[in-house]
């Protein structure tokens, strides 16, 4: 296709200090070019390394976002939307300057209707703060990517979490959005029917486009009654497969579990070691957690049991008292904790591939003997009911050779995962790390295409430039 | 995916001597469901020719079909292997195709409960505005590389790219379905699957007609039997035949339609209260989705209906046809959609006016 844009460049300082002026006079102490508050707002929890914005503002309405994106558009100056700065791939990191969108004062659950089983809440409502403002109406939202990101953030990075098989990821999960275009515009998409808007998908077109195409202010979100009854139960298997294979067989029954979670033998030894776990075996590992009234809950784990049993999988144990529950999840929520203990002083970082759920345990098998050739220390866990996984490679942040050594090993299981019909990221999303890996998965064409809509929404190349799509194909500088 | 193959050089070749001379092109399927959105003028597209399933493999819970496979012979498949489609997507006629289920964006009785088309959709191949074969998407569960344009496709009717392949998620089929019915008002009915939508009950779809609110459960035994023990409500024999007619429209409430009445679609958030729009009123979706039967004329007051109660109306049938059958869109709304559209049609062939103003 014609007209690929050019790289972008940094703003002008001119330009730049202009913007930044007009912020502090706009904004006041909302708008801070202190630089610890711009060093915070340069990166995520991956590992990327920090790129400073020029200033962090911290808007209050829609409108104030509306202006202060009409201002970077005039001016071509960078906007990066920042929600609580959880995300992995170096998403928030401001390449070329700029300003950074700092969301998290607008928090404010705007509506809860709990006969429809929705809600309305600003971007920089976090998850936590949402399910904290649900209690009382026997209502919940489910998805949980770990941290305590912001819906925002969740929104604008696709997210999902150790219950989408049953629950979905966000993006069944976002009924309506309203975000603010390149231009300065203020849009609703969607709204409150289920089948929202005559006309294109705009809603799933802005879920997942890390705030390149529109920066989301206010999502309507489809809430869950409370389940009657949860239970959990643990099943150890003699090898991987037998795991896997159980999984698949529940999968084809259609039990619908609410959460399906994989440790390989190293990440149970670390788990058992760093969460005081009694009576495990360093194997591999399934926890489930069965959601539903009590007589659903009970007939969904006799029927796991036995599929269990089937593969091998001994000592099935349930748990159905809430600490005992609360015990085996905080040992799974801790697993990335676990997993740094192995080697005290050592940094990490996850890859979160994703594969059809037939060649999930050939994908961990090789990874492992990828792994084992590499000479680093990396657990597994996985999403197992969605072929998601999670390799925890571990390096000594003082060693650029091993540093560059878990790179190249993370890029092969995106590679790995491409060859067996999967996809690079399954959670965590392209950001700058895997604009190698886009193109791999999906072909120059396509990604084109994706280049062709960025353009076509943010001519001026103002939202977080340089993520989530390459900027050019490669040798066309 | 199948790149390559012959059939589709063909229809890449046909679109972009169609993009050189400008020829708008009306792509069909079955044409079970050519009724909805407005009437395109164009060269007849036909896509039944691409057609049979690609690959399916029951472990994985996804199957990969040509656009111009019969819907039915999808459905077949799966069934043999004990699984289904979840969003149930009506056929309304023998002959509805898997691209035209796609494009229309349409889905069945068990939407509120298993998702729509598009939360099915795993990946997608088109032939785009400027006859280039593009896929996106893949065949796995959870993707997060780059732009959901999957999702974009479905229900585009058409206009950003002619469907030639889809990736669809299957489920297995429930263990166990039962049908109650409750004698109640439209009020009371509303009421009633609000409420227990909310609750952990294994609902499947509902429907009200004619002072009778019929629900389906679908689940394992002890839930479904533990729920129907809570509902209550009579036992309905024909619960399959049942679903199956309202999802196809076959039901009595649509006779009228079948003569050419104009049929409204009113998507609206499921606890709007009944009101008396002057028609008959079919309601599905657990209160989310409102059938009427209602004259063309009253299209601004239902559309205000709609508005007022966060969604909108179409005019999803009629036997004669007029302009803006789809709920207009606001102002910035429509300029994110024609950019859109310029990008993947630029010179507007694809389906022209299918989407009425917007495309």
């Amino acid at each position: 296709m014609s007209g690929v844009p050019a790289a972008r460049e940094r703003p002008a300082p001119t330009v730049v200090a202009g913007v930044v002026e007009r912020l502090a006079r706009d904004y006041g102490a909302r708008a801070s070019t202190n630089a610890s508050v711009r060093e915070q707002h340069g990166h995520g929890e991956g590992l990327a390394d920090a790129a400073l914005p020029d200033v962090v503002v911290f808007p209050h309405t829609n409108e104030e976002v509306a202006a202060i994106v009409r201002l970077c558009n005039a001016a071509r100056v960078p906007v990066i939307a920042f929600g609580i700065g959880t995300s992995l791939e170096g998403h928030v990191a401001a390449l070329y300057g700029g300003v950074s969108l700092d969301l998290s004062q607008m928090n404010r659950v705007l509506e809860i209707n709990a006969d429809d089983l929705d809600c309305r809440v600003q971007a920089g409502v976090s998850r936590e703060q949402l399910n904290a403002e649900l209690k009382g109406t026997g209502l919940f939202f489910p998805i949980d990517p770990g941290a305590n990101a912001t819906i925002g953030g969740m929104t604008a990075t696709r997210a999902s979490g150790t219950n989408a098989v049953r629950y979905g990821t966000m993006r069944e999960n976002v009924l309506g959005l309203t975000v603010v275009t390149a231009d300065g515009r203020i849009v609703r998409t969607g709204g409150r029917a289920r089948k929202s808007s005559a006309g294109y998908d705009l809603t799933r077109l802005f879920v997942g486009q890390e705030g390149t195409l529109a920066i989301i202010t206010e999502i309507q979100l489809r809430l869950y009654g409370v389940p009657e009854a949860i239970s959990a139960a643990v099943g150890q298997f003699p090898d991987l497969r037998s795991a896997v294979q159980t999984v698949i067989v529940a999968m084809q029954h259609g039990i619908p579990v609410a959460r399906i979670e994989l440790l390989d033998e190293l990440q149970m030894r670390a788990c058992i070691a760093y969460s005081k776990l009694a009576g495990y075996e360093a194997r591999p590992t399934l926890l489930f957690e069965f959601h539903g009234t009590a007589a659903a809950v009970k007939e969904q784990a006799e029927m796991m049991a036995a599929i269990a049993a089937d593969h091998g999988g001994g000592a099935f144990r349930f748990a159905t008292a809430a600490e005992d529950r609360s015990q085996l999840w905080k040992a799974r929520h801790n697993a990335w904790y676990a997993a740094l203990a192995l080697r005290p002083g050592a940094m990490g970082f996850s890859t979160d591939a994703c594969v059809p759920i037939s060649r999930l345990a050939d994908c961990v098998l090789e990874t492992r003997e990828d792994v084992e050739r590499s000479g680093l220390v990396c657990p597994i866990v996985g999403h197992v009911g969605d072929g998601n996984f999670h390799l925890l490679v571990l390096f000594d942040p003082n060693d650029g050779e091993e540093r560059a050594r878990a790179e190249a090993l993370a890029q092969r299981v995106s590679l790995r995962a491409i060859r067996m019909g999967g996809t690079c990221t399954g959670e965590h999303g392209v950001g700058i790390h895997k604009l190698d890996a886009l193109v791999a998965e999906h072909g120059d064409d396509a990604v084109d295409v994706m280049r062709t809509i960025k353009r076509a929404l943010d001519p001026n190349d103002i939202l977080n430039p340089g993520k989530t799509v390459p900027p050019e194909r490669r040798g066309q500088a | 995916m199948t790149a390559g193959d012959p059939i589709l050089e063909r229809w890449q070749e046909r679109v972009r001597a169609a993009h050189a001379a400008r020829t708008p092109l009306a792509i069909r399927g079955g044409g079970t469901k050519a009724f909805y959105g407005e009437p395109v003028a164009g060269e007849p597209f036909d896509t039944r020719e691409y057609a049979g399933i690609v690959d399916y493999e029951p472990t994985e819970l996804v199957v990969t079909v040509r656009a111009g496979t019969l819907l039915a012979d999808v459905e077949r498949a799966l069934a043999s292997e004990g699984q289904m489609l979840a969003f149930e997507p009506p056929h309304f006629a023998p002959g509805a195709t898997v691209g035209g289920t796609v494009a229309a964006g349409l889905s069945g009785p068990r939407r509120p409960y298993a998702g729509a088309v598009r939360d099915h959709m795993l990946g997608v191949r088109i032939v785009d505005g400027r006859g280039e074969a593009l896929a996106f998407g893949g065949r796995v569960m959870k993707n997060v590389a780059g732009f959901d344009v999957t999702r974009l496709m479905t229900g585009a009717l058409g206009t950003l790219g002619i469907v030639a392949e889809a990736s669809i998620k299957c489920l297995p089929v429930p263990r166990v379905e039962a049908t109650r019915a409750f004698e109640v008002s439209a009020d009371e009915g509303i009421r009633r699957v609000n409420e227990w939508g909310g609750k952990p009950l294994p609902l499947s779809a509902s429907c009200f007609a004619g002072g009778r609110l019929l629900v389906r459960l679908s689940g394992a035994a002890a839930a479904v039997e533990s729920a129907i023990a809570k509902l209550g409500g009579e036992a309905v024999a024909e619960g399959a035949a049942f679903w199956a007619s309202v999802r196809d429209h076959a039901h009595p409430f649509f006779a009228s339609a079948r003569d050419g009445a104009p049929v409204w679609r009113l998507s609206v958030r499921s606890t709007a209260p009944y009101a008396d729009l002057g028609g008959e009123t079919l309601i599905e979706w657990g209160g989310a989705l409102r059938w009427l039967v209602a004259p063309r004329a009253d299209a601004a007051k239902l559309r205000a209906w709609a508005w007022a109660n966060g969604g909108h109306a179409t005019l999803f049938s009629a036997q004669e046809r007029a302009a803006s059958a789809l709920h207009p869109l606001p102002g910035p709304l429509a300029g994110l959609h024609a950019r859109l559209r310029a990008e993947f049609d630029p010179r507007g062939i694809l389906n022209p006016g299918r989407m009425g103003a917007v495309a």
